[in-house]
């Protein structure tokens, strides 16, 4: 009689003792995890991204690309993920847009989900740079799996993030090649949303915002601008804001940039709400706290991400838009929710 | 010595105004190597020598010239390090070998006193056939075996027993199969054929005007030869589809165009020969066409890359980006700018003086005096210096100049020879 592999005996518990089948992930006695093999996170069911590398050349039809993403035929810069892209879910949605006046979206999102827990990373191509988008799509990419499974061998929403953020700098560091000039470059914002707290990290002017409801909305991110740095030694914030390159980015993931680790907030709602994580291709329209609770409606996360992506667009749109939406507290279903990787409807 | 390292650096104005086609850049190749100079450690790619001595009658006067070339020769046997294979030969309407009876021999202390004794017997008698010199060169190359093949040729007169042609028909023999350093000595050289030699063997060419001189020069090419450590180094160029190449020129040290050099790999490939490489820099101007591109498109316009044989030494890329910021697309890249006026100075300076020589005084003048003015923008004084052999400077910052009706036969050749020599940006 064959034997059922699934009753075959193979480990005892590490930590207690106690017998365990080699089916087990845990120990049945004391919860202990008996695998430190568990399976990385897969994209397209763990975890999803708006990047996906052009197949073919959108100019010519050629099929090969230079390491840089030049098409090998005709010269063209192909695309490094698709203009428009929408992702639900379930316990979260992005939509990322080109917006009206850039030839490329080098906006970045890459949503995942564990079981009770949203992840997000936004990442926004730094456009003084050489191939933003590459640096975003890279950071991006490498961020959201090593995010999800930090989180799910209990490294803690911030370790998880700070580890998130060093995948990131390595994967925009190789995406920069030998290039010195002005390497791609990206800003960088994660997010990790548990049952009783909302951690956000951040580097660069990407932001994350929190909307309770019946309560004062917050920005949980401080842009690393030059007008914070001067306000943070001591400049009244009206002459700051009012300084050359007020705006000008003063942290960034790139090879010419410090490798400090991300700034790190965690907060512990007492409501419910949602949280806004998102490029500043929205929050140039809606920068204030309160007038962007004021903008954004009550319902699923899919339809309030495409209206405040509508709205940054109506408003002119001269940015990529990335917009991330994570209601609060997550939805505690039993099992982990299937992701819909098929990119929701364009606008 | 270690394999030298390469980098290639690209200077642009990647920044396309709508409608513009046209992408120019320059490439700064560096390559660096151990950096001690003339005689490197074991592991040296094996060479070759040939030195080619002219021993036509008119070397005999004045006595010096004959004496001076004996010992430069002398001299450049010197600086060969051991193992390195030579042959000199001497030069007349005919090439005879002086050493070693023939095909060519290793050297070592015993060959390299040989090789002197043999070289001081020669003595000044007949005529001057260059291309049959080469022609001798090339058959003692062919039955040898060594990575780096380099000649040293040496004249005092002009090309005379030769036609032109069998010249130049001799040259498109020996291309890609050595390298070749020409000097002219004396007053009776000429200028446009020791820059054809140099020309089509990827060497450099001057003239001296002492006899004093010889050692010194024969020294100095000897030793650049022994410490070129990669033998056969290819410019590799891709280019888009519906691009076409307007130029690819060596801009610096010298101006060198290679545009017809170019041998096809693949279609979007080509490869240019730059031939030797020590621890040294050379500029680059790649001028690409582009198919028009919209606002906001960018474009790999071109990869350079240098190649040993199918290795990548180095490589870098040439964009292009349309946009209707005139802010950026009017900007005017330094260096391109920079070498574009010196190109132009070396055709003035040849255009000039082939001009003077035909008796148009008026063309002449013209580009004589184009030539002063841009030799003074870019700081350029040795080329500078050398005007004022041919012309008297009136103005110099306007180009206004009169001819020199004192200038020498020499004053004109050594101006030609030089034109092509170029100097990079100065810092401002």
């Amino acid at each position: 009689m064959p034997t059922n592999p699934a009753t075959v005996r193979t480990v005892d518990c590490p930590r207690c003792g106690a017998p365990a089948l080699s089916s087990f992930r845990f120990c049945e006695a004391c919860g202990a995890a008996l695998r430190d093999d568990a399976p990385p996170a897969r994209r397209g069911t763990d975890w999803v991204s708006s990047t996906a590398p052009p197949e073919e050349c959108p100019a010519c039809g050629g099929t090969a690309f230079s390491p840089e993403g030049y098409c090998e035929g005709c010269g063209q810069r192909g695309p490094t993920g698709p203009d428009r892209s929408a992702y639900d879910l379930g316990l979260l949605a992005g939509v990322s847009d080109i917006g009206h006046r850039h030839q490329r979206n080098e906006d970045a999102m890459a949503l995942g989900v564990l079981p009770g827990t949203a992840l997000a990373v936004v990442c926004d191509g730094v456009s003084s740079s050489s191939r933003g988008d590459a640096a975003s799509h890279a950071a991006v990419d490498a961020a959201l799996p090593v995010l999800r499974d930090a989180v799910r061998d209990g490294a803690g929403a911030q370790k998880a993030i700070e580890l998130s953020a060093e995948a990131a700098r390595v994967a925009v560091a190789a995406a920069a090649g030998p290039e010195t000039g002005n390497p791609p470059s990206c800003t960088y914002v994660a997010a990790v949303v548990t049952a009783g707290t909302v951690t956000v990290g951040w580097i660069g002017d990407s932001r994350a915002y929190w909307l309770p409801y019946g309560a004062a909305p917050v920005c949980l991110t401080t842009d690393d601008s030059l007008a914070n740095e001067l306000i943070a030694a001591g400049t009244p914030p009206a002459d700051a804001y009012a300084a050359p390159h007020a705006g000008a980015l003063v942290r960034w993931l790139g090879v010419d940039a410090d490798d400090g680790p991300p700034k790190v907030v965690t907060i512990a709602p007492e409501t419910p709400g949602r949280l806004i994580v998102c490029s500043d291709g929205l929050s140039r329209y809606r920068s204030a706290p309160a007038e962007l609770a004021a903008s954004t409606p009550p319902g699923a996360p899919l339809p309030v991400a495409h209206h405040l992506t509508k709205l940054a667009l109506d408003a002119g749109g001269v940015d990529n838009i990335t917009v991330v939406v994570v209601p609060y507290p997550p939805a505690q279903s039993g099992t982990t929710p299937q992701p819909d990787a098929r990119p929701a409807e364009p606008r | 010595m270690t394999q030298p390292a390469f980098t290639a650096d690209v200077y642009q104005n990647q920044y396309l105004a709508a409608g513009a086609t046209t992408v120019d850049a320059m490439v700064t190749v560096t390559a660096t190597g151990d950096g001690t100079g003339a005689v490197p450690a074991g592991g040296a790619p094996s060479a070759a020598e040939v030195i080619m001595i002219d021993c036509s009658g008119s070397m005999g006067y004045p006595r010096s010239r004959m004496t001076e070339a004996i010992k430069a020769t002398g001299v450049a046997i010197d600086t060969l390090r051991d193992g390195v294979l030579f042959a000199v030969v001497a030069g007349r309407s005919m090439a005879t070998q002086v050493f070693p009876g023939n095909g060519m021999v290793a050297a070592s202390p015993e060959t390299r006193a040989a090789a002197k004794q043999a070289v001081g017997r020669l003595t000044p008698e007949g005529g001057t056939a260059i291309g049959s010199w080469l022609s001798l060169a090339n058959r003692l190359f062919a039955g040898v075996d060594a990575q780096v093949k380099h000649a040293i040729m040496l004249t005092d007169g002009r090309n005379q027993h030769e036609s032109h042609e069998t010249l130049m028909q001799v040259l498109r023999t020996c291309e890609g199969k050595f390298t070749c350093d020409s000097r002219g000595v004396g007053g009776d050289w000429v200028a446009d054929e020791l820059r054809a030699v140099a020309s089509g063997l990827l060497g450099t060419a001057d003239g001296l005007e002492d006899p004093a001189e010889l050692p010194a020069a024969f020294r100095s090419m000897t030793e650049s030869a022994m410490g070129k450590a990669v033998a056969d180094v290819r410019l590799r160029l891709w280019t888009p589809a519906s691009s076409t190449i307007r130029f690819v020129k060596q801009v610096y040290p010298q101006v060198e165009d290679l545009t017809a050099r170019r041998v096809d790999v693949s279609p979007r490939i080509g490869e240019y020969p730059t031939g030797s490489w020590g621890a040294e820099s050379r500029d680059y101007h790649v001028s690409v066409q582009v198919a028009q591109g919209s606002v906001g498109e960018e474009l790999l316009a071109a990869r350079v890359s240098l190649v040993d044989g199918d290795t990548v030494l180095t490589q870098s890329l040439v964009l292009a980006n349309w946009t209707d910021d005139e802010a950026l697309s009017t900007q005017i890249n330094d260096r391109v700018a920079h070498y574009t006026g010196q190109a132009e100075l070396a055709s003035a300076i040849q255009e000039g003086l082939a001009a003077r020589e035909a008796g148009d005084e008026d063309t002449a003048t013209a580009k004589l005096g184009r030539a002063v003015q841009l030799a003074t923008e870019s700081g350029h004084e040795q080329t500078a210096k050398l005007l004022n052999r041919v012309v008297d400077v009136v103005d110099a910052p306007t180009g206004t100049v009169r001819l020199r009706r004192d200038a020498s036969n020499v004053d004109a050749e050594l101006t030609n020879v030089r034109s092509v020599k170029t100097i990079r940006v100065k810092k401002s």
